[in-house]
């Protein structure tokens, strides 16, 4: 008997993969979309693994002992195993930025051609998601450029509906001056910091 | 000592969280084969656009899988017969207040921090049936054993 248990252990790493027998929890660091790789703290009450490179994995064996010792998962059992996961994953949110003219919901002429791209954009995902932010420079004072930003923000969205998106799947927010891309003192014009970004998910 | 604050501050986000409960925190994105979205005991067809709450709980079915992403672009995408709780989803980038607590019971699970991440990493917490995840800003493989 106890020399099938090897053939046992063999078996059930056969059929169910990268599975040990006790594992419980797998964690596997990832690197991001970027190419930078953070940090992952598996935590139980027994004890922690800190995980800190793109392939390392820690597994959770119970609840009460610590996480067993860092180690290189192999990644291609990983892949087996998260296949459906990794094929469902979706593309990262699209980012754009619009400019207006100065104290204006207008748009420069550039970012009118760029409506047409996030149309495209939001098209072809099938999005149901548009985030609408809106952002000012530091000419005037704060609380006028919170609705000047609003502004912008619902005039985006008002150009979107027209174009035949559904005003449900937008969310606009206003940022006002407090959110620059570009630092500069009070009351300096930015062209660059009067924009509405939007986020197509 | 840490369980108790957090505990303290879930007593106080109740009432907030109560009167917000309307607002959509994600929605589900891709999708492939039949899965749930569990909500106040009733079972919801978990198709592409649909919106997700706090609470709600999201489970794959045999053959199938399906990505939720949230409000601060926060994805996670989940294998055959999986199950994610919301557990609670706090994103207020205006007042500084953010919490992320999604808790993974069973399955395969790719988890992708968004702008929480970035801004707040110490509010985000990954749980599964034995282990807390802290995560600093990055993309991690879970896998629970059901």
């Amino acid at each position: 008997m106890a020399a099938a248990a090897p053939f046992v252990v063999l078996f059930a790493w056969l059929v169910f993969g990268i599975w040990g027998p006790e594992d419980k929890t797998r964690v596997i660091l990832l690197e991001d979309p970027d190419g930078q790789v953070g940090q992952v703290e598996v935590v139980t009450a027994g004890g922690s693994q800190l995980l800190s490179q793109a392939g390392e994995m820690t597994v959770v064996r119970s609840a009460e002992k610590a996480p067993i010792e860092v180690r290189q998962a192999d990644m291609v059992a990983v892949e087996r195993t998260f296949a459906a996961a990794l094929a469902i994953e979706p593309l990262l949110p699209e980012k754009f930025l619009l400019y207006f003219m100065p104290d204006s919901t207008e748009l420069v002429p550039e970012s009118r051609e760029l409506l047409l791209r996030i149309l495209e954009e939001i098209n072809q995902r099938n999005s149901q998601d548009i985030g609408i932010n809106g952002h000012s420079d530091r000419v005037g004072s704060e609380e006028y450029n919170k609705a000047l930003s609003l502004q912008r923000a619902l005039a985006v969205r008002e150009l979107l509906r027209m174009q035949g998106i559904d005003q449900i799947l937008m969310n606009t927010a206003s940022h006002g001056e407090g959110n620059p891309l570009i630092e500069t003192p009070d009351n300096v014009p930015e062209p660059r910091n009067r924009r509405v970004e939007v986020i197509v998910r | 000592m840490r369980k108790c604050i957090l505990l303290c501050l879930l007593l106080l986000l109740v009432p907030a969280a109560g009167s917000v409960a309307s607002e959509a925190i994600g929605s589900i994105k891709n999708v492939q084969g039949e899965s749930q979205i569990l909500r106040d005991g009733s079972e919801l067809m978990a198709l592409v656009g649909a919106t997700v709450f706090e609470r709600d709980l999201i489970r794959t079915g045999r053959n199938a899988s399906l990505a939720v992403i949230l409000r601060d672009d926060t994805i996670v995408s989940l294998g055959p017969e999986s199950e994610l709780s919301l557990k609670e989803y706090l994103f207020e980038p205006k007042e500084n207040r953010f919490s992320v607590i999604l808790k993974m019971l069973k399955g395969t699970f790719i988890y992708m921090s968004g702008v929480i991440g970035k801004l707040s990493p110490e509010s985000i917490q990954l749980e599964t049936p034995d282990s807390t995840i802290a995560v600093r800003g990055t993309r991690v493989m879970i896998q629970v054993k059901p």
